[in-house]
């Protein structure tokens, strides 16, 4: 299936020559008209889009534009949410992750997520809080634990500064280890897709660039989709973009969905451009 | 244009008129304030003095009359009735030691579990079940204790007939307890930030994982503090225990014997006819005092190490 898609695209690409969202390789997740209401008042709605793996995805608009509510539909989260109710089709890797055969266990193990805030732990080592996620779906052999901890924190940069320390409280590191500590937590259970939700905005500048450097690394093994409310980030390091606006009934739509060269140079809809120059929001 | 300057001028004008104002009300509330605060000042130096004094009073009395009566065969030996030969022996509390310690670990043992996890179930799920426990609990912490002391009896010592007994008392101090265990278990849980659990959900625990894993971890400071507290009231609780441990005059372990108690041996004693067992009461509540101090300051301890770690 994987295969055939990227067969598609080539022959696509190769007469066409324009790069749009729909010719950029596999698909990690589509969305079909996806809306989220809490107690039937309207949060977000109208997103259409596929994420496409192996690739940064960043969610932009000004606050209120349902962004977040967007991002955690995608690991429903919102099933926590009592009145919160998700419409539309999701899927992941073509199973539909409301309806499909997935368990909500499984798929979240399957699309991590880290958060606004760092929150590891505060009760458990640094060590216990990479493999926790690990230990929760059961696993308790002993070496598959040292390894993936040991894997997980290179990869979030975080090893050579906390490998002698493994056995120390998690609180005891800065806010951006902490952040990347988060990482490294989510990345342990080795998932498909990695959603991050504004990760670096407790973050001073130089933390926030040691995330940024990293998320163009792990883009080889996990589809990133980032929900930021800083435009400069966006362009950065996504490649594609979806911009969400609120609406007139204060409900959040997805506005435009492409590249994210398109979206910041030559966007279709002049709300876009607006907001990528910093006219509003 | 002149228009335009006379127009920027006025506010500024006004500003400053509204300036001098508030600075000629100001210096003249000045005095009256200063004088309100002193009188203020000199009322909560008097209600510290007022709620102090009776303490302090409590606690010299405790110590000067409970000191000489305590001595090495005062926690060793049983009590001995006086005679007329010998009115001055009044033998030990050994007993009453023993079936505090023993009541206290019973009780313990069924209502810290269930407390805790009727705390948790509470702070976690939303449901009519988790109301009307929340609701229940609240109403049986404000309950006079010796509702449970008769309760007690008549289901446990008269109906079921199991006697007299430290099992009795025990369910007793285990239903005083209670209360006081879920809703501290409940407020600590309910401190724990939600996005702790939101983190360990988004790596596919289940709920129960989350609870049992990160939520009371990091709830336990707050919950084991509560459990002290209703250790620390079980063992000072005379009425709950007044009806149904049948006052032993043996060092028993024996759920099912009857036992003695602290606060129970200072009721008995206080009403004896001999001045001698009179004055041990006073040494039997020093021992209870200092018991209960230790027991609040262990828990004080273990809770700020266990913040510093953390920090």
């Amino acid at each position: 299936m994987e295969q055939e898609i990227e067969i598609m695209t080539e022959i696509k690409s190769e007469t066409t020559q324009v790069v749009t969202p729909a010719v950029r390789g596999a698909i990690a997740m589509q969305l079909n008209n996806v809306a989220v209401a809490f107690h039937g008042r309207v949060a977000v709605r109208d997103c259409t889009f596929d994420v496409a793996k192996n690739r940064v995805t960043s969610l932009i608009g000004p606050s209120g534009s349902g962004k977040t509510t967007l991002l955690r539909a995608l690991n429903r989260l919102h099933d926590l949410t009592p009145g919160a109710k998700v419409s539309g089709q999701i899927s992941l890797e073509g199973t539909d992750i409301y309806r499909g055969n997935l368990t909500v266990t499984e798929l979240r193990t399957r699309v991590g997520m880290v958060f606004q805030r760092p929150n590891p732990f505060p009760t458990m080592s640094i060590y216990d809080n990479v493999v926790s996620g690990l230990r929760f779906n059961g696993i308790k052999k002993k070496a598959l634990l040292d390894e993936s901890a040991e894997a997980s924190l290179r990869s979030a940069a975080l090893w050579d500064s906390v490998s002698s320390r493994l056995k120390v409280a998690a609180s005891n590191l800065s806010g951006g280890e902490q952040q990347r500590l988060c990482i490294a937590r989510a990345l342990a259970l080795d998932p498909e897709v990695l959603l991050m939700d504004e990760p670096t905005s407790a973050l001073d500048p130089i933390a926030t660039l040691h995330i940024e450097e990293l998320m163009k690394t792990l883009k080889s093994r996990v589809t990133v989709v980032i929900v930021t409310h800083n435009m400069q980030q966006a362009a950065r390091i996504s490649d594609d973009c979806a911009f969400l606006l609120m609406g007139e009934d204060r409900a959040g739509e997805l506005i435009e969905f492409d590249t994210t060269e398109k979206i910041f140079n030559n966007p279709d809809d002049s709300r876009t451009l607006d907001y990528t120059l910093g006219r509003f929001g | 244009m002149s228009d335009l300057i006379e127009l920027e001028e006025l506010p500024v004008e006004a500003e400053h008129s509204m300036r001098e104002e508030i600075r000629r009300v100001s210096e003249r509330m000045r005095g009256r304030r200063v004088a309100t605060s002193r009188v203020m000042v000199a009322l909560c130096g008097v209600a510290l003095v007022v709620a102090a004094v009776p303490l302090v009073a409590l606690l010299y009395q405790l110590f000067d009359k409970g000191l000489s009566q305590i001595d090495w065969s005062f926690f060793t030996h049983l009590p001995e009735t006086p005679t007329i030969i010998a009115p001055n022996a009044t033998g030990g509390v050994s007993n009453a030691i023993v079936g505090t310690i023993a009541l206290t670990i019973y009780a313990s043992i069924v209502a810290i579990p269930v407390g805790v996890l009727v705390g948790v179930y509470l702070a976690e799920t939303e449901s009519k079940l988790a109301t009307s426990l929340r609701v229940v609990s609240q109403t049986m912490a404000g309950a006079p204790s010796i509702l449970m002391g008769l309760f007690a009896f008549s289901f446990l010592v008269h109906d079921l007939n199991i006697g007299f007994s430290s099992i009795a008392g025990s369910f007793a101090l285990a239903v005083l307890m209670l209360p006081v265990i879920i809703i501290s278990t409940e407020i600590a849980v309910r401190n724990v930030p939600n996005s702790l659990r939101e983190a360990g959900l988004a790596l596919g625990a289940k709920s129960h994982k989350v609870s049992l894993k990160v939520v009371l971890p990091s709830s336990i400071t707050g919950i084991v503090t509560g459990c002290i507290l209703a250790i620390s009231r079980a063992v000072g609780e005379t009425a709950p225990v007044l009806l149904v441990i049948g006052g032993g005059f043996t060092n028993s372990w024996q759920p099912f014997d009857p036992v003695s108690a602290m606060p129970l041996a200072i009721f008995e004693n206080a009403k004896s006819e001999y001045p001698s067992q009179r004055a041990q009461v006073w040494g039997i509540a020093l021992v209870l005092v200092i018991f209960v101090f230790l027991l609040s300051l262990t828990a004080r301890i273990w809770a700020s190490r266990k913040q510093q770690v953390r920090n």
